[in-house]
């Protein structure tokens, strides 16, 4: 087989192109996940073999489909416990979890919670598009006020959910939020996400100009990349108060947490091991 | 050989515990089969407690987890012999708490009517192994289980701190 | 191997370890807290994971999981919680993964009675998943078969690549019994066929010559696919019709010509039977006792307890109720598996028993209505 892209050693290339329609910011997402694991597996701090995704249901999800390591597309929002799962049998492996807004902080909101109140070793990857694309354009808790989805056909009555937030107030030990529109930044935090133990959570920012775009006006994927892009402010090092995620005041992109408290799959093999010394 | 054993009491009586040294010393140290099940009041004490206990030389003979006709019982108490009299059979062995019992009805059992609660408190300085008094006349009166194996599970069952009084307890009709 | 006293929850949690059970899932549920309570003191001290999710979802997709890394995993819970994971179960189904489901029924629908006893979620054990596949479900009537036949749910489990559950209820579950108790390496385990060829050549979902393919983990180097959309034999999503007609019947083949081998039953006073008490879990100790009456009665009645309840092995039953004059089918719920049997026994005349008890159907009530019918 020509290798066509450096990258193709990591992907099932016999299932591309992808499913994802023609400007759609998930593309981008994986090219960055894979540069990041391609640096970490160059640089020996990851074994290619100890790789495992996990995703749920919806086009972030099926990101699932195509890297050429361990993979897991399971049902619609229970990816992360399907891929606990996997880490505390196996605590070698590193487990990414990618999933869109609604897979991850609706369906699966309850899971995200307590993952993260765990601090368990995972890498969860949220690519936000602000919309259900894969149903067809309906709200999600992402979704900005006042906008348009086909389920809110008279603007979205509901508060959008910060989920950066959530995921410092729950004590992640890695929390960031990226943007597809600035990509060499994502890689970073996808790079050092893969790096963390206990758990790391990127929200990224990422663009539908199908069903998202077109809907509000953004009549090309261009015009809603750009739109996205002048709406994110890049801050370094900001503050978890100043992660605003907001249409009007904006979106805060950046490293909001960077801890190193021991993870659960640590804590967990500790208790057990007393338990081991304690049946002699 | 199929006997059902009924062992009934207030809660706080060690009804319970009682059943299930009975039940385990029969699992573990003759070669019957047991089927055994509980009921108890969600108050600690004061509620019924209760043991069933079917036991037979056949697998398929022990086929019930409740008395329908008790061959052997063990009642603390006048509430529960009142209430589940009626499950004890004509010609039963029925061991009764003369310290809680004070009428027992017309039937045809084989009764002993002895002070367990009043004889734990006296030789053994606290209530709380009346119910090993009985189990120990049951055992005598019985032989349904070796009392060593009976020992042997109060060794494994109860606190370590209770095990010499509940032996002890255990033994006081057995060594009489 | 050892004798031992126990209820037929710490009986099923002693087989577990037996079959060598590594990860158990866990969401607090009455009647099953005390399977969860056991392992977590003992599991660990074996090496195993006993970890409490955030709900029944979390607990049957984590087993998911930790069984695609190679751990044989359980989780056991009532009907509310079994009825939050028949989706995941689906996604068992179809990926092939082998986990073990304790159900312990108890009083329903919904909140019911949660401490006491029935039958009313027999058929949603293996019709409750969408995607009308049967998985095996077995069911246990005392302590002792709730040891043996987790041990068994284990082994079919790892043979079939499949969920199976394991029926008990609240009549079992706090059911003392003798129970030989037997040790890792003391049962037959039977485990999980692995690749023989090379990652490069491995197929996830090609079965080869058989009906089960063999099955990689995550991070054995085999890029393993876990797919829940329809998928071909390298777990690629194929939404065609002849790719759909292939999984199916494959997945539905490897469980139905299973039910031979899975058939379990047991039988009391078979001899010169023409009143057959049928059975299964909790009940078939009141239909036990009922057949003895009915025999001391000078009725010639049996007692026949299923074991297996799924697959529907139909040419053995019809072969173990030929010419039995009636069929009896005694069940604590409103006759839901009499619907099954009707079926197998077309001919003879099956009547239902349906009893609704907290607890156990009393044996005289079932000798009651069995004789208006004699």
């Amino acid at each position: 087989m020509a290798v066509a892209h450096p990258l193709d050693r990591y992907l099932r290339t016999d299932r591309l192109p992808t499913m994802w329609c023609p400007g759609c910011g998930l593309g981008i997402l994986l090219g960055c996940i894979l540069r990041a694991l391609d640096r970490r597996i160059r640089e020996g701090s990851l074994r290619r073999e100890n790789v495992g995704f996990a995703g749920g249901i919806g086009c972030s999800a099926r990101m699932t489909l195509y890297p050429y390591f361990d993979s897991a597309h399971v049902i619609h929002g229970r990816a992360i416990p399907f891929a606990l799962g996997v880490k505390i049998v196996k605590p070698e492996m590193k487990m990414i979890v990618v999933g869109g807004d609604g897979d991850i902080a609706a369906i699966g909101g309850n899971h995200i919670l307590h993952a993260i109140r765990r601090n368990a070793d995972l890498v969860v990857i949220m690519a936000n598009n602000m919309i259900y694309g894969m149903t067809g354009g309906q709200q999600a808790p992402t979704t900005p006020r006042g906008l348009y989805t086909t389920t809110t056909p008279y603007g979205n009555p509901e508060r959008e959910i910060n989920i950066v937030k959530l995921a410092a107030a729950l004590g992640a030990n890695y929390v960031a939020r990226g943007s597809v529109t600035h990509t060499p930044l994502l890689e970073q935090m996808i790079y050092k996400a893969l790096g963390k133990r206990g758990l790391a959570f990127v929200e990224v920012l990422s663009t539908c100009p199908e069903l998202f775009g077109r809907h509000i006006g953004f009549r090309s994927p261009v015009d809603l990349y750009s739109e996205l892009r002048k709406r994110v402010v890049v801050k370094t090092r900001p503050s978890v108060e100043e992660s605003d995620y907001s249409w009007e005041r904006g979106f805060v992109i950046g490293e909001f947490v960077d801890r190193d408290e021991p993870g659960f799959i640590e804590v967990l093999q500790e208790y057990t091991s007393r338990a081991r010394g304690g049946a002699g | 050989m199929r006997i059902e054993v009924l062992i009934a009491g207030r809660g706080g009586q060690g009804i319970l515990l009682l059943g299930h040294i009975l039940g385990r010393a029969v699992a573990k140290y003759t070669n019957l089969y047991i089927l055994g099940s509980e009921i108890y009041a969600a108050e600690t004490r004061g509620g019924d407690s209760r043991v069933d206990l079917v036991i037979a030389d056949r697998e398929e003979e022990a086929d019930f987890i409740k008395v329908m006709g008790a061959d052997i019982a063990i009642v603390m108490h006048q509430l529960q012999l009142d209430a589940y009299s009626h499950l004890i059979k004509d010609g039963a062995v029925v061991f009764l708490d003369r310290s809680n019992v004070t009428s027992v009805p017309q039937r045809k059992w084989r009764v002993f009517l002895e002070p367990y609660t009043d004889i734990a408190e006296r030789e053994f300085g606290t209530p709380r192994v009346a119910n090993m008094v009985a189990l120990g006349h049951l055992v005598r009166q019985t032989s349904l289980v070796p009392p060593e194996g009976v020992e042997e599970v109060i060794r494994e069952t109860v606190p370590k701190d209770w095990v010499d009084v509940n032996i002890r307890a255990f033994r006081y009709f057995l060594s009489r | 191997m050892r004798v031992d006293y126990v209820t037929g929850n710490t009986a099923i949690a002693l087989g577990s370890i037996a079959a060598g059970l590594r990860f158990y899932a866990g969401y607090p549920i009455t009647p099953t807290s005390d399977i969860f309570e056991f392992l977590a003191r003992e599991l660990p001290k074996r090496g195993g994971y006993v970890v409490q999710f955030e709900d029944e979802i979390a607990s049957i997709n984590a087993a998911i999981g930790a069984s695609w890394a190679c751990a044989k995993s359980m989780t056991a819970t009532s009907g509310p919680g079994f009825s939050l994971m028949v989706e995941a179960l689906s996604l068992a189904v179809i990926t092939e993964t082998p986990v073990v489901v304790v159900y312990v029924m108890r009083t329903g629908p919904s909140t019911g009675v949660p401490t006491r006893s029935g039958q009313y979620d027999v058929l949603q054990a293996t019709y409750g998943f969408h995607g009308g596949l049967v998985v095996p479900v077995l069911a246990p009537a005392t302590p002792q078969e709730a040891f043996d036949l987790t041990v068994r749910a284990f082994n079919v489990s790892e043979k079939l690549r499949t969920p199976v559950v394991l029926l008990s209820d609240a009549t079992i579950a706090h059911t003392y019994g003798r129970v030989v108790v037997r040790e890792p390496g003391e049962v037959e385990v039977v485990e999980r066929a692995k690749p023989s060829v090379p990652p490069e050549k491995y197929r996830p979902y090609d079965p080869g010559e058989g009906l089960v393919p063999p099955m990689a983990c995550f991070g054995e180097g085999y890029n393993v696919l876990v797919e829940s959309l329809t998928h071909d034999e390298r777990g690629y999503y194929a939404p065609r019709s002849d790719v759909q007609r292939r999984l199916m019947w494959r997945l539905y083949r490897k469980i139905v010509e299973s039910a031979p081998e899975l058939f379990d039953y047991g039988a009391a006073y078979l001899d010169g039977c023409d009143v057959a008490l049928v059975s299964y879990g909790s009940t078939s100790l009141s239909t036990l006792v009922a057949a003895k009456i009915l025999r001391s009665e000078g009725y010639r009645a049996c007692s026949i307890r299923l074991r297996t309840l799924f697959p529907v092995y139909e040419e053995g039953i019809r072969r173990l109720l030929n010419g039995v004059g009636k069929v009896f089918v005694v069940e604590n719920n409103v006759g839901l598996y009499y619907r099954e049997l009707r079926g197998v026994l077309r001919g003879s005349e099956v009547v239902s028993v349906p009893i609704i008890d907290l607890d156990l159907p009393q044996p005289r009530e079932v000798v009651e209505v069995v004789k208006q019918w004699l």
